[in-house]
């Protein structure tokens, strides 16, 4: 059974998404040389960059998100994209910080997984909703498609399907399913939270008793913060070693790091991990 | 292995350390049974004033000035600025003359025999990181982190530790950052400039951690309950203490409590000091 991880990466007019996810790629090639990254973009992948990629896959079924700022309509299309049997789905702005492969072992056990606990800079569960009073509102499992994984079976299609058709009909989903703190616009999180409570199957494809697979986010409002300012990175600094050791203020980060904003990856980011992969 | 109390006490011409520690040694024999040894600049003071004999040992430092300059409420409405002595307490793992220390602040009142079990325990450094206010109101978040952005908070009031090659790495960190205070303070984002005990052990105890949380540090056992300075301490019997808790938003009023059995910091020493007096006047 192949397994890698994929990731979709479409360039806005102001945010280059396609570096993000090369550098997600380098993080792979630091810390899990044996997984290959796959990306899944119809812009063009640097030449620099191509070696970190095992195969650069054009968009299916045509560019769906073309005329949108807020890219997100091509997700559902991974299932389809995907070369591996074994897929980890993970967001561009994202850095794998250690050796995952024990997480592998736990998600071969499930055919669809989401991810429904994150964690703060400081290693503590996020129990904060400030970004997700529809879940709250609304009873939806707090599902998080930043990371996830599938295989390649009935069910994760069935379930991919069905995302499928509530990203492209939101507005009617939405309505009958995240009524209160309607969101406004389509979401990965929301669709998939919708598709899990119409199959009734989010004791399937999510555990919140285990710490992994999860991830730590950025987002400021969560970081259990008196005062947070609109940009994590205005509230503490980041550090990175030669060896691509990551520090957020005075904690050493692990496992993987969802950074949440564009302005986090700098060149001397990208020039460590060049250095450390010796290109 | 041996096992005994710390407790230090130097006085800075406002309040009486001393005087504290004699009367928390008597409750310590009696609620731990353990020898108590004190650490004190003021030997002549102690032994012509007070029952010294309730100390195992009296270890004897000298007397020096502090510039670490700090306010002592007396409750919410009255206040002096004293020196703050609370420099030698990474010493202590080479003054203890015990294999096994409990080291406490001469204001944490011990009202139960908790702590006897920290000698049972197999870990070799212990303290308190959770903590609960005895007023229940108030924003407990000053005590979760040393500061908004930074790291765990633990408290120095009371140090359980056994020695052993790690626990004297520690101590020495806490040296070190202590001697460094003013780049520790700054990298870890804490906007005093007043050196703290609790933060000196926090930020040692986040880098024996490995700079994440981690488990370098047990928790000592039962909780850790306080009251901040501007609370009084207004009556104490055996095992019972009335306090006179501040009233969040209404200054110079307070609310009665009153606790059992139960240890508590008690932050506000003039009124301590007060209840000592009296108990001995009695």
């Amino acid at each position: 059974m192949s397994k890698g991880i994929v990731v979709l990466a479409q360039n806005t007019w102001e945010d280059d998404y396609v570096t993000q996810a090369s550098l997600l790629a380098m993080s792979v090639a630091v810390t899990n040389p044996d997984i290959p990254v796959s990306i899944v973009t119809n812009d063009e992948v640097p030449k620099s960059y191509e070696k970190y990629f095992d195969q650069i896959i054009p968009i299916p079924f045509d560019d769906d998100a073309s005329e949108e700022s807020w890219k997100v309509s091509n997700r559902w299309k991974l299932y389809y994209a995907t070369p591996y049997d074994e897929t980890v789905v993970m967001d561009s702005d994202m850095l794998v910080l250690q050796d995952i492969s024990s997480w592998w072992d736990f998600l071969k056990d499930y055919e669809l997984f989401f991810t429904s606990n994150v964690y703060t800079y400081r290693n503590e569960l996020v129990n904060s909703d400030y970004y997700r009073k529809v879940f709250t509102a609304n009873n939806l499992p707090n599902l998080y498609a930043g990371f996830h994984y599938f295989k390649k079976c009935k069910f994760a299609q069935e379930f991919y399907t069905w995302l499928e058709l509530v990203m492209n009909n939101w507005e009617l989903f939405y309505g009958l399913y995240a009524k209160e703190e309607y969101p406004g616009r389509v979401s990965v999180d929301v669709s998939a939270a919708i598709v899990s409570k119409i199959l009734d199957c989010n004791e399937t494809i999510t555990n919140n008793k285990v710490k992994f697979p999860s991830f730590t986010h950025m987002k400021s409002k969560i970081q259990c913060w008196e005062e947070p300012k609109p940009s994590w990175q205005d509230c503490v600094g980041t550090y990175i070693n030669k060896d691509c050791e990551v520090k957020i203020g005075n904690h050493k980060q692990s496992g993987i790091f969802h950074y949440t904003e564009n302005t986090f990856v700098t060149d001397e980011i990208l020039e460590r991990y060049r250095n450390k992969l010796n290109v | 292995m041996s096992k005994g109390a710390i407790l230090i006490a130097r006085n800075n011409g406002r309040l009486d350390y001393v005087k504290q520690a004699v009367f928390l040694a008597k409750r310590i024999t009696h609620y731990l049974d353990i020898p108590v040894s004190v650490i004190t600049d003021s030997e002549d003071y102690l032994k012509n004033s007070f029952d010294y004999t309730v100390f195992d040992q009296i270890i004897s430092i000298p007397w020096t000035e502090v510039k670490n300059n700090r306010i002592f409420f007396d409750g919410s409405l009255a206040h002096k600025t004293a020196p703050f002595k609370n420099d030698i307490r990474d010493q202590v793992y080479d003054l203890s003359p015990y294999d096994e220390t409990l080291l406490l602040d001469t204001d944490y009142i011990i009202s139960n025999d908790l702590f006897k079990s920290c000698f049972e325990l197999t870990n070799n450094l212990m303290m308190f990181k959770e903590s609960y206010d005895v007023a229940k109101s108030r924003n407990e978040k000053e005590f979760k982190y040393i500061s908004d952005y930074s790291v765990d908070f633990y408290w120095a009031t009371v140090v359980f530790f056994r020695k052993s090659p790690e626990v004297q790495t520690f101590f020495n960190l806490v040296k070190h950052v202590k001697d460094e205070w003013n780049h520790y303070r700054r990298v870890y984002q804490i906007g005093s400039s007043l050196f703290r005990n609790d933060f000196a052990f926090s930020i040692a105890a986040h880098i024996m951690n490995g700079f994440d949380k981690g488990s370098f540090v047990g928790t000592l056992p039962g909780k850790h309950y306080y009251t901040i300075d501007k609370d009084i301490l207004w009556q104490m019997k055996d095992d019972s203490m009335l306090f006179l808790v501040e009233k969040k938003d209404y200054l110079g009023e307070y609310l009665p409590i009153l606790t059992k059995g139960q240890s508590v910091h008690v932050m506000n020493k003039f009124s301590l000091e007060r209840v000592i007096n009296e108990e001995e006047n009695e």
